[in-house]
């Protein structure tokens, strides 16, 4: 970091390319080793296609047909509404229980007894009640997207920091004001390792709800592929699940990386300059 | 140590005790017995002793963060009770808040208190000016040295407002350079402030060096041995360290302080 002015500094785009340059060359060599073993027959192209006929398939669904944007929006909304609901009953839960003692001991053998209890497995019941549409999906999405982030934030929330605490008690705040200043910014670290793991979660839930009854999304396409036996565009669809999942963990980084920015070295110097800025204007005026 | 014979006119005193005492554990252990003392307005004064011997529980019933157990105690005439605005602490750790800009955090104490004026903000930054921070106002903790948070801190206790300063091992954990420059440091900026001073430490010269008056304390029970009187005026330089009547005083504290010192 200290070395900005050498040719090579990192960040750089040649820095790039020399450290992505071997991975493409790996992954080129796989594919065409996997290629020739479906040619060549050492592999049946039913169970396993060769990855021309999987780029052909992606072509065919993301490109010619398109077929697949719609399903690809459903499952989006449905993890990510799923997830907002989830995580919005987790965080309210984890900060009553966190300021009232009773509230912790009657909620948590509830949180407890659902932890332990695999949420998939409520699949079925949920479709009972939500139907076949996008609302047994989310339902199923917030369930299981629940535990984690409530586990976390209560964690960090009842986290004590005794000297910091008495600080604030010797400058004659309130609780209250601890609460607000101390534990809440405090807890936002695991607050967000929360969340990046309820995110994840609330994908699989949304895609298992579809495997196991839906008109619409990707899990439905995928699974309508393989009962085909189409294997290469069943993969095909995959690909956007692992698109979904991609787009959902970056954004919830990016937000991690600008509200926790404390934690992270590299954000300090940008919030100092923001804080900076900030400071003049106000002050200027 | 008599209360009686000793008491001077309540104005004289900003800090005042009588047969003062904390236990802790219903009894069990006495942190604190029997203190008595009176602490003149402006005047600096250091607690020194053993770990265990009480320093850090007189400063936390100063400060209002426990309760006594037995005695009186009272803080410009008024008995203490809780924590207020005219008497603030200042920990051996920075305790600085991660998430806060060292303006922000020198603001803390305004802000718990009422709303932000600009004013306060101004002030702030004077502080850290004063305590030499003035090119990071706006650097987080993580960016700051260990001498530099406790900079921080020290400018924060300061904007509190407060008369009363109260230090338990400010610079403890720094090194020995560092160290000595913020005593030097301290000894001015209290002055500027014209603000009484209680300084919490292990180190003997060090106490002498900065104070008016050493409460040298002993433990198992916690009590103030002797108060000594050190003649010198304040700010002084370091090099007084080395005169002898200065090294008279170092031997008598260190005398009553026995074999462990
Ligand atoms: N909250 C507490 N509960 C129980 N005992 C305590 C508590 N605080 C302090 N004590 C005890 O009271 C005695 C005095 O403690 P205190 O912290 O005042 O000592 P100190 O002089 O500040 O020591 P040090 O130099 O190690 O900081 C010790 O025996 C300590 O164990
Ligand atoms: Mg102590």
């Amino acid at each position: 970091m200290s070395d900005v002015s050498s040719p090579k500094a990192p960040g750089t785009a040649d820095h790039l390319m020399f450290r992505i340059l071997p991975h493409l060359v790996l992954f080129a060599v796989l594919l065409l080793i996997w290629e020739m073993a479906v040619r060549t027959g050492i592999i049946t192209s039913i169970i396993i296609p060769a990855p021309s006929k999987i780029i052909g398939a992606i072509w065919e669904l993301y490109v010619t047909k398109g077929t697949i944007y719609r399903h690809f929006f459903i499952t989006f909304t449905e993890a990510v509404v799923g997830f907002a609901i989830g995580a919005g009953v987790a965080v309210t839960l984890a900060v009553c229980s966190a300021l009232w003692d009773p509230f912790k001991r009657y909620v948590s053998p509830y949180a407890i007894v659902l932890n332990v209890t695999p949420g998939i497995a409520l699949t079925p019941i949920i479709i009972a009640w939500f139907g076949y549409g996008m609302g047994s999906k989310i339902a199923l999405a917030a369930v299981i997207s629940f535990f984690p982030i409530f586990v976390n934030t209560l964690t960090g929330l009842i986290q004590r920091d005794e000297d910091r605490e008495e600080l604030f008690r010797s400058i004659g705040a309130t609780d209250a004001q601890i609460f607000r200043k101390l534990r809440v910014p405090a807890a936002l670290p695991l607050l967000f390792a929360g969340l990046k793991i309820g995110l994840t979660t609330a994908l699989i839930g949304a895609v298992v709800a579809e495997f196991a009854q839906a008109t619409d999304g990707v899990g439905v396409l995928m699974s309508r592929f393989s009962f085909q036996l189409n294997m290469a565009a069943s993969l095909a669809t995959l690909l956007s699940m692992t698109v979904i999942g991609l787009i959902l963990f970056y954004s919830m980084e990016f937000l991690d990386d600008r509200i926790v920015f404390w934690r992270r070295e590299s954000r300090g110097a940008a919030a100092s300059r923001a804080k900076a800025r900030a400071w003049k204007s106000r002050m200027g005026q | 140590m008599n209360v009686m014979a000793s008491q001077p006119s309540k104005t004289d005193s900003v800090v005042g005790a009588q047969g003062l005492g904390k236990t802790f554990g219903g009894g069990a252990v006495v942190a604190l017995e029997d203190a008595s003392f009176d602490i003149r307005p402006g005047s600096f004064v250091s607690l020194v002793g053993p770990s265990g011997c009480g320093k850090s529980t007189l400063l936390r019933l100063i400060a209002g963060l426990i309760e006594r157990t037995s005695g009186n105690l009272q803080v410009h005439g008024k008995e203490v009770t809780d924590p207020r605005t005219d008497v603030g602490m200042m920990f051996q750790k920075a305790t600085l808040l991660d998430w806060r800009t060292a303006v922000e955090n020198v603001l803390l104490p305004t802000e718990v208190s009422r709303a932000v004026t600009k004013e306060d903000q101004k002030n702030a930054a004077e502080l850290l000016r004063m305590v030499g921070l003035k090119d990071f106002l706006f650097a987080f903790p993580s960016q700051l040295s260990g001498g530099m948070q406790q900079r921080v801190a020290l400018a924060r206790l300061l904007q509190t407002g407060a008369d009363v300063l109260l230090l338990d091992e400010p610079f403890g954990a720094l090194d020995e350079f560092t160290r000595e420059r913020l005593n030097v440091e301290l000894m001015r900026i209290v002055k500027e402030v014209q603000a009484t001073t209680l300084f919490v430490t292990h180190n003997i010269a060090e106490a002498i060096f900065l104070a008016d008056q050493v409460f040298v304390m002993t433990p198992r029970p916690g009590r103030i041995a002797k108060i000594v009187d050190v003649p010198f005026d304040r700010p002084r330089p370091l090099s007084i360290q080395t005169s002898p009547e200065f090294n008279t005083l170092v031997a008598e504290v260190r005398d009553i302080l026995g074999e462990d010192h």
